[in-house]
C-alpha cells in the first residue's frame, strides 16, 4: 500500500510499504476513506518532536471502512464505516474508566520514554514513538488497535467528509470549550484561528458563550472565524491583544481564554525574538507567547483552556498572573472517545457542521506538497483533507 | 520490609561458605589455561629449557589451584575479586498499579512460568519443587545466564520472595508485594530486585545480562504485567508481524 513517511525534517514522501496486519484479536483493519493533516503534524514535519524514525507513517485523522476484524471484537463487522479516534485506548484502565481516555496506562507500548520526561500517557496514531511508535492514517490501510473500544460508528447517509474531522479537530475544541464551563453571557477569547481554533469557536457557540473573540494575524483566518464561527477577531500583529481584550469586554477580560497555538506560538516584538533565540538555542522547547497573553487578558477567577500542544518546557510562565487572579488551568490531549456519541448526533443533525472549513482535497500522493501548502499557509489554506483511494494502484 | 534494607548493606555470598575471589567462568578459564601451560613446562623440560619450564609449571599449577578453588592469592594481595565485584549488589526497585485485587494478581505471579511473559530478560523460569525453581535469562547475541532460585516467603495474596541458590550465574534475590489500593484502584505491585552483577572479562556474557536488568527495564516489564493483566495481552505498535 501508499503511505505518506516521515524522513526528516521538511521531508515526507508518499512510499510503498507492506499492508497492515491482524496482530491482536481486538484489532480491526481499516480502509481509510479520507484523512486529514493536521496542524499537530506540523510539529513532527517541523522536527519538534523527538523520536520520529525515517519511514514513520504519519497521520491520525481518519475515518474509513472495516475491512477485517480480529477474533474478539465484537461490535463491529466487515464493512462498518467507521471513525478512528486519534488517541487509542484500551478500556480497561482506571484513566479509561474514568473517561480520561487520551491518558489510557495500556496503549503506549513505549510509555517509560515519557515517563523519564514528565509522566506517561497513551498511544496516539502516527505520532512519534514518544506516543508508541503507531502507524498512522495517511495510508490506504491501518492497523487499529482495541477496535470495540475506539471505532465510532458513522450513521447512514452522513458522508465521509461530514465526520472526518471528528477523529481530532472537533472533539478537541469541543473539549477546550467544554472545560470553560461556559454560562450565559460569557466571553471566550481563541488565541490562534487554525483548525483547532475555528473547532474551540464553533463549540464555544454551540455551548452558549455569547461573544467568540478569535485571535491570530493571517487575514484569511480571521474571515474564515468571522463566517463559520460568527466570531469578532483582533489581529495580534495590529494590537495589544490583552488591552484590546480589556476594552471590548468593559474592562473585565474574557471569562475563558483557549490556546490553541501551542509549542511553536509566533510572538511579537522583544518577547517573540526572545522566545525564537531560546528555542533555537534549545534553552527552552516551547515557545510560549500565546500562553503569556491568555494569563495577562483573562478575568479574575476565570479559566485558561490549553489545547495547543506543548512538549517541553517554557520560559517566564506568568505563574504570578494565575495565583493573583485565582485562574484555573485545564489543558491535554482530547479524550475524543468520551465526546464522540454526542458530537456524531450533532453533526449528522447538523446542528454543527465542522467540514465547513476543510479548503483542500487532494489525492494522497500529493501529501508532500500538501504539507508545504499547510505550513506557509499558501492558497488560504486551512484544512486539507487527503484522499487515499485516489489514484489507488488497485489493492 | 526494612529489614531487607540492612541485609542488603552487607556483603554477602549465598551459599559459599569458603574464601572465594574468582568467578566460575573465569575458574573455568583458569584450569584449561593452567592445564596447558603445565603441559607445556613439561615439554620445556624435556627439551632441557629448565628455566622456563619450571617457570611455567609453576605459574600453570597457581592457575590449576586457583580454578580448583576459586581462590587467587594475588587477586586476594591486590583487592581484586571477580566473584563479588559489586558489594552489596544492585538494587532496584519499582511499583505499578494493576486493576485487579491483590489476590489475582499474586495468583499470577505465583505461577512463575508466567514470568518470563513480561520480564524481557528471562526465557524461561522452571517449576523444579515446591518451593524451587529453574531461571534461564538471555541477552543480545544469543548468551545466557542460569541459576536456581528458592522462595523464602509466600503469603498468599501479599508478598513473595526468592533467592538464588548455588553457583548462580547471576547471584539474585527479589520480592514482590502486592497491596490493595485505595478506592478500588485495584494492586500496588512492588518489586525489589538485589542482583550481584559477576565481574572479570571471563564473567561477560552474564554480565552482559545483568547489565540488561535495570530499573527501566524493570518498569517495562511491570507495565507489560499491568497490560497482560487488565487487556488480556501485551500492546503492540507493529504494523506487520514480520
Amino acid at each position: 500500500m501508499r503511505a505518506v513517511c516521515w524522513h526528516g525534517r521538511h521531508d515526507v514522501r508518499v512510499d510503498e510499504v507492506a499492508d497492515p496486519q491482524i496482530l491482536s484479536k481486538n484489532d480491526a483493519i481499516v480502509k481509510v476513506a479520507l484523512t486529514c493533516i493536521c496542524g499537530s503534524d506540523l510539529h513532527l514535519y517541523n522536527g519538534y518532536v523527538p523520536t520520529m524514525k525515517k519511514g514513520d507513517i504519519l497521520g491520525h485523522e481518519f475515518v474509513g471502512e472495516i475491512v477485517e476484524v480480529g477474533s474478539g471484537v465484537t461490535r463491529f463487522h466487515v464493512g462498518d464505516r467507521v471513525i478512528v479516534p486519534f488517541p487509542i485506548s484500551c478500556g480497561a484502565c482506571w484513566y479509561c474508566k474514568h473517561e480520561l481516555w487520551a491518558l489510557c496506562d495500556n496503549s503506549n507500548p513505549n510509555a517509560w520514554m515519557l515517563e523519564h520526561m514528565y509522566g506517561d500517557t497513551g498511544g496516539i496514531f502516527g505520532y512519534s514513538h514518544l506516543y508508541g511508535g503507531f502507524a498512522g492514517g495517511q495510508a490506504e490501510y491501518v492497523r487499529v488497535p482495541f477496535a470495540d473500544v475506539g471505532l465510532e460508528r458513522i450513521p447512514s447517509g452522513v458522508p465521509y467528509e461530514q465526520v472526518v474531522l471528528l477523529t481530532d479537530i472537533l472533539p478537541t475544541g469541543y473539549q477546550a470549550a467544554d472545560y470553560c464551563n461556559i454560562n450565559p453571557g460569557d466571553t471566550v477569547a481563541v488565541w490562534g484561528c487554525g483548525p483547532v481554533g475555528l473547532m474551540a469557536m464553533m463549540s464555544a457557540r454551540h455551548l452558549g458563550a455569547e461573544r467568540v473573540i478569535g485571535i491570530d494575524r493571517f487575514p484569511d483566518r480571521l474571515q474564515a472565524a468571522r463566517a463559520q464561527c460568527q466570531a469578532e477577531v483582533l489581529n495580534y500583529e495590529e494590537v495589544d491583544v490583552a488591552e484590546a481584550l480589556q476594552n471590548m469586554t468593559g474592562g473585565r477580560g474574557p471569562d475563558s481564554c483557549i490556546d490553541a497555538v501551542g509549542l511553536e506560538a509566533v510572538g511579537t516584538g522583544f518577547e517573540g525574538i526572545y522566545d525564537s533565540v531560546k528555542q533555537a538555542l534549545r534553552l527552552e522547547t516551547d515557545r510560549a507567547s500565546a500562553l503569556r497573553q491568555l494569563a495577562k487578558a483573562c478575568r479574575k477567577g476565570g479559566t485558561l483552556s490549553i489545547v495547543g500542544v506543548y512538549a517541553g518546557f517554557i520560559d517566564k510562565f506568568p505563574m504570578g498572573a494565575l495565583f493573583a487572579k485565582g485562574l484555573t488551568l485545564r489543558c491535554g490531549q482530547a479524550h475524543v472517545h468520551k465526546y464522540l456519541p454526542h458530537l456524531v448526533k450533532l453533526v449528522a443533525e447538523q446542528q454543527l457542521n465542522p467540514s465547513s472549513i476543510i479548503t483542500h482535497r487532494l489525492p494522497l500522493q500529493e501529501a508532500p506538497n500538501g504539507y508545504k501548502m499547510f505550513l506557509n499557509k499558501q492558497d488560504a489554506c486551512i484544512k486539507i483533507v487527503l484522499d487515499p483511494q485516489a489514484g489507488a494502484t488497485g489493492t | 520490609m526494612e529489614q531487607s534494607e540492612s541485609e542488603h548493606s552487607e556483603p554477602r555470598s549465598w551459599q559459599r561458605p569458603r574464601k572465594m575471589n574468582v568467578g566460575p567462568a573465569e575458574r573455568k578459564a583458569s584450569l584449561a589455561g593452567g592445564a596447558a601451560l603445565a603441559v607445556s613446562g613439561l615439554r620445556n623440560l624435556s627439551r632441557r629449557n629448565y628455566a622456563s619450564g619450571l617457570a611455567m609449571i609453576v605459574a600453570g599449577g597457581m592457575f590449576l589451584y586457583r580454578g580448583q578453588t576459586g581462590y587467587c592469592g594475588l587477586y586476594d594481595a591486590m583487592g581484586v575479586d571477580t566473584m563479588h565485584t559489586q558489594p552489596g549488589g544492585l538494587r532496584i526497585e519499582k511499583a505499578v498499579t494493576i486493576g485487579l485485587p491483590p489476590d489475582e494478581v499474586y495468583e499470577f505471579w505465583r505461577n512463575l512460568s508466567n514470568l518470563p511473559r513480561f520480564m524481557k530478560h528471562l526465557e524461561a523460569v522452571e517449576v523444579t519443587g515446591p518451593r524451587t525453581s529453574h531461571w534461564k535469562a538471555t541477552g543480545p547475541g544469543g548468551i545466557s545466564a542460569e541459576w536456581d532460585a528458592e522462595m523464602m516467603e509466600d503469603t498468599p495474596g501479599q508478598q513473595i520472595s526468592w533467592h538464588s541458590v548455588g553457583e548462580a550465574d547471576i547471584p539474585n534475590k527479589g520480592s514482590v508485594e502486592f497491596k490493595e489500593a485505595p478506592g478500588n484502584r485495584g494492586t500496588e505491585v512492588r518489586v525489589t530486585i538485589d542482583y550481584y552483577p559477576p565481574g572479570g572479562a571471563a564473567g561477560k556474557a552474564a554480565a552482559k545480562i545483568a547489565h540488561g536488568i535495570n530499573a527501566q527495564q524493570l518498569e517495562e516489564d511491570l507495565k507489560r504485567l499491568k497490560q497482560i493483566l487488565e487487556v488480556g495481552e501485551e500492546t503492540t505498535a507493529r504494523r506487520t508481524a514480520e
